[in-house]
């Protein structure tokens, strides 16, 4: 489009004209760059998180029993504290599945003097009575105590760790990132916290106040925290010395904004992990509390509880303890399979897998 | 080195003492009194507090205290064996939990590290979600549901170990509680592994080793393990300390005449002396182990001792 | 990492092979114990299992037949004076130490001074003084008289002459409780304050000698004693402990022939119930639910609280949730403990008190009724504290359960609490309701009735009643205490006073139901003071 100069016009120097910036044959698909660069880090997150086929399955699994302890205790007519001395130890029995053999009832019992099978439904006369996943020694229904006892430990142990990742996150990355005398004040007194035994603490805790729910979390979290500061410090050993931080603090980049904005997203894949560690251990003490009768007030349950409960019943009637331990162990692995996906979803370096 | 090692011990003491005063003042929060048997009338219960000295200020017990430690005496049992010493009472009893606990430490830290080596280097493989559910099961089941089973099924359907604990037999019979107490150490240390060399085999300077021609074990032992180990320690290190002093409810399992049941029982009937001593002992062998873990950081990791150093 | 495994494995396998059958060696009596030993110095400790210990090395000056009755044992006979107060012992002269010392009666003095000496606070202090009246002990406890003033005597040797304030009816029967042991004082001295801390600090003049033992240890033994007195008689070649708290361990155990006997728990009665070995024998223990009377305005109430104690299904109870034998109970005394004059259970009918206490949950409606229409409310909320142990916390859930189906618009909430806390709360009144047990020390009824007189640290509902005070006062040191039929007639009234008033809601006497070996016979059970008893066993 630029006119053709002749000789005698060269001493005139050349002026660009707006044309000259315009791309030739421009067209969409050269504003990809722009595109990627609008589109948000968590919509990132979300897109590499779904195209990872276990994260979902993880994912899926957890919703479904958060479902479950949410709609489960109402599926039958049973409650979690409703007690039948008359129906107690009752085999797990589901109408639609007995025809064929199973979940019909039966059990074999070990005694001292042979073992014997026996369908307590039949010899009780209660042909028409059903638990799907059996009744305890109270004659309680499992079914419905699973699950209220799964919503009950699902709560304790997300406030307890929302609680202790915040708080434990945020203390560990503050004492690493500072290091010297603020470090080593603060290493002191989480010393002071963590060298008295866990025990003595929630136990006094518990004596001391009302107990219950929001008193068990509140002894969670008091001492769940550590765990996590001590990861999140660790971490920030690790990463403060290297160069992109160096560059930032050139920068002139605030110390928060370095520590939370530019270290946190390259360890939350270890936090992560912690806090998908910080859910069993936040269950198992509460079941440990339960243990020595100190867990959440009877006749609640909590799938800590259950289990301590079927642990009692573990040579007698073995089925009692296998629904807790199954939803516990389905939570685990769920939890585990998230927590993978999650955390390569936003590990910024593995962008490009 | 030294002289950041130094400084470390000396403040380590204070914080012990500082622990120490804690604890003192934490037992006199405790509701109830160690001597409220049914059965004692309201003077002979003071006779008591007077005869252990419960009835002078909290600082006088403590000092008194201090000072009676520095001598070797730690006071007596109120409850759980009425006047013993209470150092009669550990000194057989913490090696028995130290042993087992030591020996469970020891069983899933390397069986942790293997299967979490394993699922990080066959990412995304059959071995991977194997190393997964076994550690998931580590995880979710109580360690006492492991007992339990452990002791129906290998020592009482197979009689291949002993179900009690037996002080003749101290080896033998210690293998299943050491099995039982290891699942959940396992499990963590495998996760963590697994987490923490993901994220080291991806890093640049594997890049640069592999290019550089390393390779095989010298690869993953020398330059892709020991950059995992920092974090894999951290977790490591407070786990030592719970199973060696003793785990509630394995000893209470397999009747192991362990320091765990002991504390517990203290707390339950204000055996102050007790939980004074256990917690103690306690802190003492935390704050040592997190020195250890300290110094190892510098250890291992040359940039930390940098920075200490130029503190 | 192959080596490793292989290394492992070799281990498994060694450890593995060459285990030794866990049975026992000779005719060692294997028996389970549930908790610890908590003091082997007879006049400290208070609970059942460091008795059975303590009497297993120790003989005193009684000992106990099978049927619990007092026979001679270190005494070989003794004297009553005719009014009653004076007790003149005979030793015998056979009776030793383990370190060759004699028995003597200034054993039993110093064992006895022990007890009511202030500086110890023995909490069974009053086994000498209320219960055992003897003279000066009282004084003696609260610090006005000094210890040589008790009213205990070493005339010489081999002769001890005790006295008395009042007649004691059932005196030679506190003669077997641990408290009245003698102690050796030399042999004391010389030990210093290690006394009943291992075999070297204890003496023994039984039918065992201690050989291993540690503070509150998990397993240890004791071993015939062959200068024994009466060594003849002692069949098995001694006694080995184990602890377990894991019932279903120590089922396992038994079934593997390493535990003679064992207690089983109530789940675990299915699996044994057909089997020859399986018995059950009374604890003695009542388990009772107390009111806060005083403290709770509602609890004041007669109607609430006759409401409460009849919707309590105390069948349902012992037959579908403790399964182990445990009996109902209707009576503030428990069964099978008190034996009369005329030779029958104090509390053999259970009927007696029909109407006051039964399981009626009709009549707990209608008493509902006009206790909230006398009070002008519609619902009421209790809070009962309970042991955090397994057993009571599953009769709590129970009791709840079948409270809040029966009385409509009654809530019930659980304080779980370690049992030192539950006591002293109690104590302190501060409670609704609580649940508790109470074991009997000796056999007579007045080891419970003494409970509920006015200001009584264990009368948890501050109830107080001046005829019931009176009725206790003469039967304990009035003339009724030479009175054997007139003072047993005088006990049910005041029992009567108690479960009219509604005073406590009893639920069951506990039993413990037990495996015992084929070839073992001759374990001798008691509900009160020694629990067990094994010289006399027989293991073929």
């Amino acid at each position: 489009m630029a006119k053709t100069k002749t000789p005698a016009m060269a001493a005139v120097p050349y002026v660009p004209v707006a044309e000259d910036f315009v791309l030739k044959n421009a067209s969409g698909e050269l504003a990809l760059d722009a595109n990627f660069a609008s589109q948000s880090f968590w919509k990132d997150v979300l897109i590499r998180f779904f195209r990872k086929k276990s994260a979902v399955i993880g994912m899926l699994l957890i919703i479904i029993i958060t479902l479950l302890a949410i709609v489960g205790p109402g599926m039958n007519a049973y409650t979690y504290s409703g007690q039948t001395l008359s129906e107690k130890n009752l085999a797990p029995r589901v109408a639609a599945l007995e025809k064929f053999g199973i979940f019909d009832g039966s059990e074999t019992m070990r005694t001292t003097t042979g073992s014997k099978t026996v369908n307590n439904y039949v010899d009780k006369g209660l042909e028409d009575v059903y638990y799907w996943f059996g009744s305890d020694n109270f004659g309680r229904d499992i079914w419905t105590r699973t699950w209220s006892g799964t919503r009950v430990s699902l709560i304790i142990a997300a406030a307890a760790t929302l609680i202790d990742m915040i708080i434990g996150m945020s203390y560990g990355l503050i004492s690493g990132y500072f290091g010297g005398k603020v470090d080593m004040l603060m290493q002191r007194f989480l010393e002071i916290m963590n060298g008295i035994p866990r025990l003595v603490i929630v136990t006094l805790l518990l004596l001391v106040l009302e107990p219950g729910m929001l008193t068990i979390i509140f002894a969670l979290m008091l001492t769940e925290w550590v765990g996590m500061s001590r990861i999140a410090r660790a971490e920030m050993l690790k990463l403060k010395e290297q160069e992109f931080v160096l560059a930032s603090r050139t920068l002139g980049a605030g110390k928060f904004f370095i520590i939370f904005k530019e270290i946190l997203p390259n360890i939350i894949g270890p936090i992560i992990t912690q806090v998908m560690f910080s859910i069993p251990t936040a269950i198992f003490t509460e079941a440990f509390l339960s243990f020595v009768g100190l867990g959440i007030p009877v006749p609640r349950c909590s799938l800590g509880s259950l289990i301590s409960d079927g642990y009692n019943s573990f040579t007698t009637h073995p089925f009692q303890i296998v629904p807790p331990v199954v939803v516990m162990a389905l939570l685990m692995f769920s939890f585990n399979l998230v927590a993978d996906g999650l955390r390569e979803a936003l590990d910024p370096k593995m962008k490009e897998v | 080195m030294k002289k950041y090692t130094l400084k470390r011990l000396l403040t380590s003491l204070f914080t012990l003492l500082a622990i120490l005063l804690v604890l003192f003042i934490l037992m006199q929060l405790m509701p109830g009194s160690p001597f409220n048997d049914e059965k004692l009338n309201d003077d002979q219960r003071a006779a008591l507090y007077a005869k252990y000295g419960l009835d002078q200020p909290v600082l006088v017990q403590f000092f008194r205290y201090v000072g009676n430690m520095l001598k070797g005496d730690y006071g007596v049992s109120y409850n759980i064996s009425k006047n013993t010493p209470i150092s009669q009472l550990i000194q057989t009893r913490l090696p028995i939990s130290i042993g087992i606990g030591g020996a469970a430490v020891a069983l899933g830290a390397v069986m942790g590290l293997i299967l979490g080596l394993i699922a990080a280097l066959k990412h995304g493989t059959f071995w991977d979600t194997i190393a997964t559910i076994i550690s998931v099961i580590g995880v979710s089941v109580p360690s006492y549901v492991f007992a339990l089973g452990l002791s129906y099924t290998l020592g009482f359907r197979m009689q291949w170990f002993p179900m009690l604990y037996n002080a003749q037999l101290a080896t033998q019979s210690s293998v299943l509680p050491s099995i039982a107490l290891s699942m959940f150490t396992m499990a963590s240390i495998a996760r963590f592994t697994r987490t923490e060399m993901l994220e080291v085999l991806d890093s640049d300077y594997m890049l640069l080793a592999e290019s550089k021609g390393i390779s095989g074990p010298a690869l993953i032992f020398r330059h892709a393990l020991r950059n995992a180990l920092i974090p894999i320690i951290t977790v490591l290190a407070p786990l030592i300390v719970d199973l060696m002093t003793g785990s509630l409810v394995v000893e209470k399992i397999f009747a192991i005449p362990g320091v765990g049941s002991l504390l517990v029982n203290a707390i339950q009937s204000n055996d102050y002396n007790v939980v004074i001593s256990l917690s103690f002992i306690y802190s003492a062998m935390y704050i040592g182990i997190m020195l250890v873990v300290d110094i190892l950081y510098g250890v291992i990791d040359p940039r930390i001792r940098l920075a200490k150093e130029g503190d | 990492m192959k080596k490793f495994i292989a290394l492992v494995m070799a281990l498994a396998m060694a450890l593995s092979m060459g285990i030794p059958a866990m049975a026992a060696e000779g005719t060692d009596l294997n028996v389970m114990i549930e908790t610890p030993v908590e003091s082997l110095d007879p006049q400290i400790a208070t609970d059942g299992t460091s008795f059975e210990v303590i009497a297993g090395y120790t003989d005193g000056l009684t000992q106990m037949d099978a049927e619990g009755g007092a026979i001679p044992a270190i005494a070989e006979s003794w004297d009553i004076s005719d009014d009653g107060t004076v007790y003149t012992f005979h030793l015998r002269e056979d009776a030793v130490w383990s370190n060759g010392e004699p028995v003597t009666a200034a054993d039993f003095v110093f064992g006895w001074q022990r007890a009511v000496d202030p500086a110890n606070a023995s909490e069974y202090s009053y086994m000498l003084s209320d219960i055992g009246q003897v003279v000066n002990a009282a004084e003696i406890i609260a610090g006005e008289k000094d210890v040589s003033e008790l009213g205990v005597k070493a005339v010489d040797d081999k002769t001890l002459e005790v006295t008395l304030n009042v007649p004691v009816s059932y005196f030679l029967s506190l003669m077997y409780f641990p408290t009245y042991y003698p102690v050796n004082q030399a042999f004391f001295e010389s030990v210093g304050d290690t006394f009943g801390t291992s075999p070297e600090t204890v003496l023994s003049n039984g039918a065992f000698i201690l050989d291993s033992y540690e503070p509150a240890a998990t397993a240890f033994h004791m071993t015939k004693n062959p200068d024994y007195y009466n060594a003849d008689s002692v069949q098995i070649s001694g006694v080995s402990y184990q602890l377990i708290q894991d019932s279903q361990q120590a089922l396992m155990s038994y079934q593997t022939g390493a535990l003679d006997t064992v207690l089983v728990n109530g789940e675990q009665v299915e699996q044994v119930k057909d089997d020859p070995s399986f018995l059950t024998v009374g604890a003695g223990y009542l388990w009772y639910v107390s009111p806060n009377i005083k403290g709770v305005p509602e609890l004041a109430n007669l109607n609430v609280r006759m409401a409460l104690t009849y919707a309590i299904d105390r069948a349902a109870i012992t037959e579908s949730v403790l399964m182990d034998g445990s009996i109902p109970t209707y009576t503030a005394v428990p069964l099978q403990f008190a034996t009369g004059p005329d030779g029958s259970d104090f509390s053999g009918d259970q009927t007696l008190f029909a109407d006051y206490c039964a399981d009626d949950a009709e009549k707990a409606a209608e008493y509902w009724a006009a206790g909230l229409e006398e009070l002008g409310i519609d619902s009421l909320e209790l809070d009962m504290v309970v042991d955090a142990d397994d057993a009571p916390q599953k009769v709590a859930a129970v009791l709840k359960e079948q409270w809040e189906t029966t009385l409509p618009g009654l809530t019930v909430n659980l304080t779980v609490e370690p049992k030192k806390q539950r006591v002293e709360d109690m104590q302190n009144g501060a409670f609704e309701l609580g649940l508790t047990r109470w074991g009997p020390d000796y056999a007579d009824p007045m080891t419970y009735l003494g409970m509920w007189v006015t200001d009584n640290a264990n009368n948890y509902g501050f109830w107080s009643n001046e005829e019931y005070d009176a009725i206790i006062d003469e039967c304990t040191t009035g003339d009724l205490c030479t009175d054997p039929e007139g003072r047993w007639a005088a006990l049910y009234d005041a029992e009567e006073l108690v479960m009219a008033d509604a005073v406590i809601f009893p639920l069951y006497t506990q039993a413990n139901a037990e495996m015992i070996a084929a070839n073992v016979t001759g374990i001798e059970h008691h509900p009160c003071a020694l629990n067990r008893v094994f010289k006399n066993v027989v293991k073929g």
